[in-house]
Formats: structure tokens, C-alpha cells, sequence
């Protein structure tokens, strides 16, 4: 070894600085200093490749080379390479720094109440540079309506993403969903509606002009109303005539006129829900 | 009509073919999305909670290999533009900063005979973002003007989300790991 070095010191008096061996940083963290070292001596080059940079500088093999933070805030697989007359590569990876974000995709913005895994969150952590965070972290999951829970779950992130997925709530309005990591938290809102109309019921008398048939107030099975503007059809089927009238919810209730003179059986549905069959007789 | 004039007229032709030939030749090698150097198989059978559709598997090789493509140009050439499409977000703003540092520092890389071994390792339960996992291999150079530097035969594993985008999925991450 000691003439190697000897070896090594003749040729860079005669201008032939090697670099013989290069030692990279065995654990780098983005945004934090960093140096690589070698058994070489003399002037040299070095290049350094990795995300987001590609730069050149001058530097002394004797002395240790610093990798600035500015130089290291993309994770991922760096190459170093010193040029002396002849170059030499190395690599070393630098891992994403602790989250500072998280990213939070909820879905739907919208739905119904008391369906089965309905909503369904996605959370991914990043550091400040917006490596991501493949550490393992505990991500925690939490779905409220005013003061009530109504679902919490840890979940651990795995290739950084945590995620989760449950049932819609009983009732109806708004619901708040957070992510949160630490100090970190990311929230949404999501709106629960009535779901389909539970127990549809018509009721109808004869006037001058035809029949008025009306529901009453319409609610889902665990009684939310249903929204204004939801859809009714009246069926109206008299002898062997059959007419249909589309009338919008107003203020829990559908109302419709319907034109017949003779004995009618009318029904109502509204979606996929059947409402009872009202019998009005002869004028 | 002389001889001399008919031969004149045939050459004429002749050179005109072959023109349209080496256009059309050339047009093909350099389409990027039809790079045969970059080849990427995908497996789509760990993917979770959602399983991967067909049209969807089909639609993120046909990205996937466009974005490699892409990338490999934007970093021979120092452009920019090749970064447009396949990327978004952090991936593309990285990208931009390397080219733009390598144009500042006379530096560039070239990717040859890329083989990307791609996994699908999640795939959100509302199919807006996919993570998968790349073990690509590929002789990649670094250069200074025109002298390579050095010349290294890499195995890397890369961490990679992508999202749908309007007409195609876009990699918002690309992330190097010693393995996964």
C-alpha cells in the first residue's frame, strides 16, 4: 500500500492525479449536507448527477468533498464522478427527508347515506421538497359529523401511501374527514343525502278537473329527506288507458293532478322504489 | 426524346424514392413513441384494493414507455419540451432542473437499451393514482460536450405514482430507492 501511495504521489508531480478510490455517503437524508471522499490526491473534477441537478466543480482529492444541502433536496440515486486524468463513478442514495405534506384525495364529494364502502381516502406524505415519504408512518383517518365519530382508524403507510375505505354514514349533511400525521393534517368535507325513498305513500281524492294525488312526506329508510327537485311517477291506468305524470319533491312532497273521469288505479314510484297502489273510484 | 434524356428522367425518379424512403425511415426511428430501445413489461397482478383494467394496463405501458422516452431525450438533448406530456408535478419540475442545470454546466446523459421489469403495487380504490414499482435496467452515459465521461450499466429500482391525466397517465413521482 505504502508504495502505492508513493506510486501514486510520482504521478501527481508529473501531472497524473488519480482518483483511486471514491467513498459516497452510506445514509444521506434530502436537504442535508453530505461529503464524499477519496484515497486519491490532486486536482480533480467532479461531476455530480441526481434529481433535479447536474453540476461540475474543481476539488482537491486530499480533501474531503462537500455535498452542499442545496445539492441533496431530491431523493433518489446520485452519481458522482471524478475526473484526474482518467474518472471514476460512484453512487449513493439520499432517502426523502421527514412529511411535511400530505396529500389527501377523498371520494365522493357526495353521497348517500348507509352505503356499504362508500367513501374511500388515499393519503401520501411528502418532505418539504416533495420527495415521498416511504418510511413507515402512522396516518390517522377520521370521519365526523358535528360532534360524532363516525369512523377512526390508524392506518401505517406502506411504499408511502396510506388508505382506507368505509361505509356512508345514517345521517344526512355534512361530514368532515381528516388525515392527519403528527403535526400534519389535511381535511375534507363531504356532503351525506338521502338515500332512495323508503315506504312511498300516495294519497289522492277526486276534484272537478281529475284526481290530485300527493305522497307524504318522502324519507329514506332511516328518515332523511329526500332532496327537493327528486323525481315521482304517478301511474294513472284506467280501463285499459294508462297516462304517467313526472312531479319534482317540494318540501318532502310530490303532487300531481291527474286527468280522469272514470274509476283509475294509481301508483307512484320514484327510482327503483314502488310506492302503494290507490284505488279512486267513478266521478 | 434522347437515351441521355430518358436516363436523366429514370435517375431523377430513382433519387426521389429513395428520398421519401429515408424520410419516411427516419420519421420511424425517431417517433418517440414507437422507441423500440425502450422496453417495459408490467404485472398488474399484486395491484390493490382495485384490480387494473385491461384498457388501463394497456394505456399505462403505452405511457409509461413514452415517458421514458421522453425523458431520455430531454436529458441527451437538454430540452425541455419532450418533459410536456408524460409529466406533472413534482417528477416534472426534477426533470426541468436537471436539464436546465445540465445546460448550464455543458452536461448531459444518454439512456441506451432501457428494460423497465414494472409492478403494480397499488391502485386507489377510485382509480385516481397508481404506484408502481420499476426495476429498470440500461447503459447510461454521462457527458461533458461531446466526451463521455463515464458509461455504467444500471440496475435501479424506481418508486413511481401516476395519475390519470386528460387522454393518458402522467408520473408524478419518480423515485429512486435501493430496493423496495
Amino acid at each position: 500500500m505504502p508504495r502505492l501511495g508513493l506510486a501514486s504521489t510520482v504521478l501527481c508531480l508529473l501531472g497524473v492525479c488519480a482518483a483511486q478510490d471514491i467513498r459516497v455517503p452510506n445514509s444521506a437524508v434530502a436537504g442535508e449536507e453530505a461529503s464524499i471522499s477519496t484515497t486519491g490526491n490532486g486536482k480533480a473534477t467532479l461531476y455530480l448527477f441526481g434529481p433535479g441537478i447536474a453540476r461540475k466543480a474543481d476539488v482537491d482529492l486530499s480533501e474531503e468533498i462537500r455535498l452542499k444541502s442545496n445539492d441533496l433536496h431530491g431523493a433518489g440515486e446520485y452519481f458522482a464522478v471524478i475526473c484526474s486524468g482518467e474518472c471514476h463513478s460512484a453512487s449513493f442514495y439520499v432517502a426523502a427527508a421527514k412529511p411535511l405534506s400530505l396529500t389527501f384525495l377523498l371520494h365522493p364529494s357526495r353521497v348517500p347515506v348507509t352505503q356499504s364502502d362508500a367513501v374511500s381516502g388515499v393519503a401520501i406524505p411528502f418532505d418539504q421538497y416533495r420527495n415521498l415519504v416511504l418510511a413507515p408512518e402512522t396516518v390517522n383517518f377520521q370521519m365526523t359529523s358535528g360532534s360524532a365519530s363516525l369512523f377512526s382508524r390508524p392506518v401505517r403507510t406502506k411504499d408511502g401511501i396510506a388508505w382506507f375505505r368505509t361505509s356512508s354514514g345514517k345521517s344526512a349533511g355534512a361530514v368532515q374527514v381528516l388525515a392527519s400525521l403528527n403535526d400534519l393534517s389535511a381535511r375534507r368535507a363531504l356532503q351525506q343525502v338521502a338515500s332512495d325513498p323508503c315506504n312511498l305513500r300516495i294519497t289522492g281524492q277526486r276534484t272537478s278537473s281529475g284526481i290530485m294525488v300527493q305522497t307524504e312526506p318522502v324519507h329514506d329508510c332511516t328518515g332523511n329527506p329526500v332532496p327537493d327537485g327528486t323525481i315521482v311517477t304517478f301511474t294513472a291506468t284506467a280501463g285499459n288507458e294508462k297516462s304517467t305524470v313526472d312531479a319534482p319533491i317540494k318540501q318532502d312532497v310530490a303532487r300531481a293532478q291527474i286527468v280522469a273521469s272514470g274509476p283509475a288505479v294509481i301508483s307512484a314510484a320514484s327510482g327503483v322504489v314502488m310506492g302503494n297502489e290507490l284505488r279512486v273510484g267513478e266521478r | 426524346m434522347t437515351q441521355a434524356g430518358n436516363k436523366m428522367r429514370y435517375l431523377d425518379r430513382c433519387f426521389r424514392a429513395a428520398l421519401i424512403l429515408v424520410i419516411l425511415i427516419g420519421s420511424t426511428l425517431y417517433s418517440p413513441a414507437t422507441d423500440p430501445a425502450v422496453q417495459v413489461q408490467l404485472d398488474i397482478k399484486k395491484a390493490e384494493p382495485r384490480a387494473v383494467e385491461s384498457l388501463t394496463e394497456r394505456g399505462i405501458l403505452r405511457d409509461y414507455r413514452f415517458a421514458w422516452t421522453s425523458m431520455a431525450q430531454a436529458l441527451e438533448f437538454n430540452t425541455l419540451d419532450p418533459l410536456e406530456g408524460p409529466f406533472a408535478g413534482e417528477a416534472r419540475q426534477s426533470l426541468r432542473d436537471t436539464v436546465v442545470s445540465q445546460q448550464r454546466s455543458g452536461l448531459s446523459q444518454r439512456y441506451a437499451g432501457q428494460q423497465h421489469r414494472l409492478e403494480a403495487v397499488f391502485y386507489a380504490p377510485e382509480g385516481d393514482v397508481m404506484e408502481l414499482h420499476d426495476t429498470a435496467e440500461y447503459q447510461l452515459q454521462f457527458v461533458e460536450g461531446n466526451k463521455v465521461l463515464s458509461e455504467e450499466h444500471i440496475v435501479q429500482h424506481f418508486v413511481v405514482l401516476m395519475t390519470p391525466g386528460a387522454d393518458r397517465w402522467v408520473i408524478r413521482q419518480l423515485q429512486a430507492v435501493p430496493q423496495f
